[in-house]
Parts: C-alpha cells; structure tokens; sequence
C-alpha cells in the first residue's frame, strides 16, 4: 500500500468503522436548527454546555481511552485555557476567536510540560501524579490573592464573544452556535488523528507497549503528539466555557465536575469515537432534568457509574456496535 | 527560633502518626488486592460521625464513640469490599486497577452523598477524647489530645506491624502481596485474607476519623482533605510498602508541618504536591516501591 493513500483507505483495510456520511449529515442538520425548534433558553443553555464538554471529552478521550494514560490532570488543561483566553480578553482588545486560540495554545503548552514526566511512570502512578497537579493549581488558583485570577471568586468581567448588546434569546443562539462549531471541528479532527497512522499507532502502544516500541514506533513521540492535541483542545472548551458563561473559577475543576465527566466517558465508552459524544449528550440532559434535587443527582449518577463500571465496562456504544453487527448478521441471513 | 523548632518536632511526630494512621489502610489494601482505594477518605469521614451519633444520641463519653467508629468501618470496608471490588476481580478484557479506582470512587461519592442527605452540611463539633493542655516552653503549648494522636498512632502501627508478622491472617496478607500465586498454592484462603484487609483499612480509617474530628469537626467533606494526603503518602512510599508508608507519613508530616510554621499552612498541600512531582520525576516508584506488576 502506497504511504499517500488516503486515511479512509487506511481505516478500511484495518476494518474500522469508517463513518456513515448520511448519518453525520443528518445528525449535523438536526444540531444545526435546533436552536430553532427547541423554545426557552433553558435546554438551548443545557445543550451548549453539553457541547462544550464534549469538546473537552473528545480530548480527553485521546488521552485517557486511546493512548491508555491515566490522565487525571485535564481538567486543570481545561481551566487553565479559560483563565488565559478570559484574560486574554480581560487585559487586550484582541478578537475572541484570537484569544481563544491563545487559550488553546496555553492550555498545550501546559499538557506538553505534564507529557514528560508522565512518560517515565506507568498505571496507577500516572493518575496520580497528574490529579496531584490538578490539585495544586486548583488550589493555587483559590489560594492566589495578587487579584490576577480572582481567587475562590473566579474571573469575570471580560468581554468573552462581544455580544453584550445582543437581545439575551438570540445571543442564547449564537453561543450555541459557535459552541457546535468548535465541536464540530474538534470531532472532524480528531476522526481523522484516530482513523490515521498516529491513532495506530496510539493504540499500539496501548495495548503492547514493549512489542509496539520494537516494532519501531516511538512511545515519546506518540504521547507528545497525544497530550500536545488533547491539551490544544481542552484550552479551547474551557475558553469556549469562560466566554459563554462570562466568569471561570476554580469550582469548573476538583473532584465534582470530574465526577460527573468521567461518567460520561465511561457511559458512553472510553476509546471509541462516538462513546465520549454520546456519553455527554445523555448524562447532561439527565442531569439538567435532575437540577431539581441536587443531592440526589451525585448519587445517581455515581450509582450509574458503578452499575456501568461493573456489568458494561466498555460503556454502551461498543454494546451497540455488537447489537447493530448481529442484526446485520441476520439480515444478511 | 528555638521555640518554632520545639513547635516543629512536636506536630512532625503528631502529624506524621496522624499521616500514617490515615493512609496505612490505603497500602494494606494496595498490597494485598491491587486496588487504590479511593472510599479511603469517606470512610474517614464516617468514623467521625459514628462518633458524633454515638456521643450525642446515647450521651456516651467519645471513648464508646471511638469502638463504635471501629466496628462501623470495619463493616463499611468490608462493603466496599463487596460491592465496588469483588465484582471485577478476575474479569477478563477489563484493566482491574483502572476499572476498580472508578468503581471505589463512585461508591465513596454514594456514601459521601447518602451521609450529605441525612445529616446536612453544616459542620458538627466532637469532644477531645482527653481535655487539658501543656506547655512545652513559654509559647509553645501542645493539648493532651495530641499527645494522644502520637501515642495511639504509635501504638495502632505497632499492633499492625505484630499483627502482619505474628498472626495466621497478618501472613496471609503479607504473602499475599508479596505474591499471590504463590500464596494460592501454599493454601492462603486468599477470599478471606481480603476480606479482612478492607476492613481493618476501614477501621484505621475510623481511627483517624476519630483523632481528626475534635480538630477539624465532623462534616461531609471531612474526608476530602484525608484522602489527598493519604494519596500524597502513598505515592511517595510507593505503593503497597508498609514500611515505605510509615517513613513517608514522618517525612510528609515534617515537610507540612515546616510549611506551616515558616510560611502559611494554606501552601502546606500545593508544596506537598510539587514535592511528590519532583520525586516521581527522579524515583518513578516511590521511595521504596518496585515496579508495578500485572495482576489478577
């Protein structure tokens, strides 16, 4: 096979799933005009956020499913790409879709610096190390009184996407929007980094470390490229955040909000593409409908968690893919 | 000067025993089943309100607290057992240590949640378990109960260590983690030895619950705290050494308690964590810790 043929050809060949244009352009259409169909701005809030964190669990994906590190740290990535692009917007009159991207590169500069001294530890020791970075700079940050980040209070005041003046229904749209936009371009790239050479390779060195680093593919190179990715869009989600939401603070990291991402990782299932996309829309709609009662809300959904982790421990969207391949079995009957 | 360095050598040893009670269950447990218990620093936190329902419904001195906060654990380590670990041991196509810290976490956020409903948020105060006070110099004064921390953290680990290299199921456990196919085939009854593991992880959970509750009060997030320096040992012994463990509570103890007195406490955990990040740097595994090996 000629090394320029093109990655779908790749993915065929591997017998990977290979996506159902169709599908994906009716799933996009639908997302496209919902703003339209769906009154209030309640859900049209809860749908945005859920885009948002599927950004950011796409990311993390990489990271956590594909690449098999135990990365624990990407929600201090995620919040430390909010608090550059928020100040960012704060301190300069540059375009938001320029601090963003300053808030994406931030955000990878510090998951390449927590790349390296990941590569020298293995399991349970990766995990802990970077939720022990997560820590420190959440507690830096709650802990910091110079005023640079607002401390326990968060950021707040900067300008975010300049729609001050905008009527509050529409401006509800257009955050929308451009939240779809950003998830739309962070599932486009990342199906093409997992259905391309470095995916192989990612998993490769998942699932034999020692026989996938002889047979020439160099782990260094492959994590870098994995944490320089995955940081670059995990900025991008927490700045998507800091600016739909006007402030960021410490409580968007710590163990409640990774409590509840990684249910939907886990939901959805971890190392698939449409697992973290899947995961996120159900676990944010369920949880919006159980706003009601906040203290029972941690408990169900730990109690899904661990109803997940023990009977399906692969989440639900490989059970679907296997259900959907013995249906087809049977047509083809 | 000479007073801050009486101030410091008194709270590294009351810390450090205090260190090394909340996070020995967390490596007997690493040892013996693989498993990075994450409901470590809830069942802390439980210990603390068996207390406070037993002192203030049964108006019972904090003593009857203190068994009954042993007994509890006991069982809520055994549960944890049951419901969040037994269940993946032996599962194929699953990664055991990966699947087994989620499960525990999930279930300590349960129990964290369970406790939220039925006691309420609000922090609850817990007698010491021994009133009064002495002064060490002029300014320095240390309370009976936390001479009391040092010496039943001394003791408990002591018991500890008679009990793993004396008793029938101490040897179970320690061949267990030393290795297990070995200690299946001597006829170890490896069920049961865990069984015992979690629940006497619980208990000195309860313990420390205990020792902390007159300090920091008895309130649902009391465990947060625990369970984060228990991690910081553990990392820094390497995980599933006993005596890493005990050497690693005396050094965490020294360096927070350094931080506490010589700059503010509120550093105390981001020093710790930057210090664990220089170390995994240099030592992957700890300071007494060997390579990780796959398992069940």
């Amino acid at each position: 096979m000629s090394v320029k043929s093109s990655n779908h050809n790749v993915a065929r060949t591997l017998g990977w799933p290979v996506a159902n244009k169709l599908a994906v352009f009716i799933g996009v259409l639908i997302a496209a005009i919902v703003p339209f169909v769906i009154s209030g701005s309640y859900w049209l809030g809860t749908l945005t956020l859920a885009l948002i964190i599927i950004v950011l669990n796409q990311s993390w994906n990489l990271v956590l499913g594909y690449s098999g590190v135990w990365n624990f740290g990407q929600l201090a990535i995620y919040a430390i790409g909010g608090y550059a692009a928020g100040l960012v917007s704060l301190h300069t009159s540059l375009p938001w879709p320029v601090a963003m991207l300053i808030g994406g590169i931030s955000a990878m500069a510090v998951s390449l610096v927590l790349a390296f001294p990941t590569l020298r530890l293995r399991g349970i020791y990766v995990s802990l190390l970077t939720f022990g970075f997560a820590e420190v700079i959440r507690l830096l940050i709650i802990s910091d009184q110079s005023g640079i980040t607002g401390g326990t209070f968060g950021l707040s005041g900067f300008k975010g996407f300049g729609l001050a003046d905008v009527e509050s229904q529409l401006r509800q749209k257009y955050f929308y929007w451009i939240a779809l936009v950003v998830a739309l371009v962070s599932s486009a790239v990342f199906y093409r980094v997992i259905h391309s050479h470095v995916g192989n390779g990612l998993i490769a060195l998942r699932e034999s470390p020692a026989l996938a680093a002889a047979r020439g593919l160099n782990p260094v190179k492959y994590q870098i490229i994995a944490f320089g990715l995955s940081g670059l869009f995990a900025g991008f989600a927490g700045s998507l955040y800091a600016f739909n939401y006007g402030v960021v603070g410490p409580s968007i990291m710590g163990l409640g909000p990774m409590t509840l991402f990684v249910t939907m990782l886990v939901v959805g299932g971890m190392g698939t593409q449409t697992g973290p996309i899947l995961g996120t829309l159900l676990v944010a709609v369920a949880s919006t409908s159980l706003e009601k009662w906040p203290e029972v809300r941690l408990i169900v959904f730990s109690l899904l968690l661990l109803l997940i982790v023990l009977l399906v421990p692969r989440g639900f969207v490989p059970i679907l893919g296997d259900l959907k391949k013995r249906v087809s079995d049977w047509v083809a009957e | 000067m000479s007073d801050q360095i009486v101030q410091l050598m008194s709270s590294t040893l009351i810390q450090g025993s205090l260190l090394a009670v909340i996070s020995m269950g967390m490596t007997l447990v690493y040892g013996a089943l693989r498993v990075l218990n994450m409901a470590q620093g809830v069942l802390v936190m439980m210990g603390g309100f068996v207390g406070y329902s037993v002192t203030t419904s049964l108006h019972a001195s904090p003593w009857l607290g203190l068994l009954a906060a042993l007994v509890v654990t006991f069982i809520a380590g055994v549960l944890t057992y049951y419901l969040s670990v037994k269940p993946l041991i032996g599962r194929r196509g699953v990664d055991f240590e990966m699947t087994a810290f989620i499960s525990t976490f999930a279930l300590a956020t349960i129990m964290q949640n369970l406790i939220l409903i039925g006691y309420g948020p609000r922090q609850k105060p817990f007698p010491p378990l021994l009133e009064g006070s002495i002064n060490l110099t002029t300014s320095v004064s240390i309370t009976y109960h936390q001479i009391l921390i040092g010496v039943v953290g001394i003791v408990s680990l002591t018991f500890l260590g008679l009990f793993l290299s004396r008793s029938r199921y101490g040897l179970a456990i320690t061949a267990i983690s030393q290795n297990l196919d070995a200690a299946r085939l001597m006829g170890v009854p490896v069920g049961r030895a865990y069984i015992i593991t979690m629940g006497l992880a619980g208990s000195f959970a309860g313990l420390a619950g205990i020792l902390l509750a007159p300090v920091y009060f008895v309130s649902p997030n009391a465990g947060d705290l625990p369970l984060l320096q228990a991690l910081i040992i553990v990392i820094f012994a390497g995980l599933g050494s006993v005596k890493g463990t005990l050497y690693a509570a005396y050094i965490i103890g020294f360096v927070s308690s350094g931080v506490g007195i010589f700059l503010s406490s509120t550093y105390s955990l981001p020093v710790l964590y930057a210090v664990i990040v220089g170390l995994l740097i240099v030592r992957p595994n700890g300071i007494s810790g060997r390579p990780q090996e796959v398992r069940l």
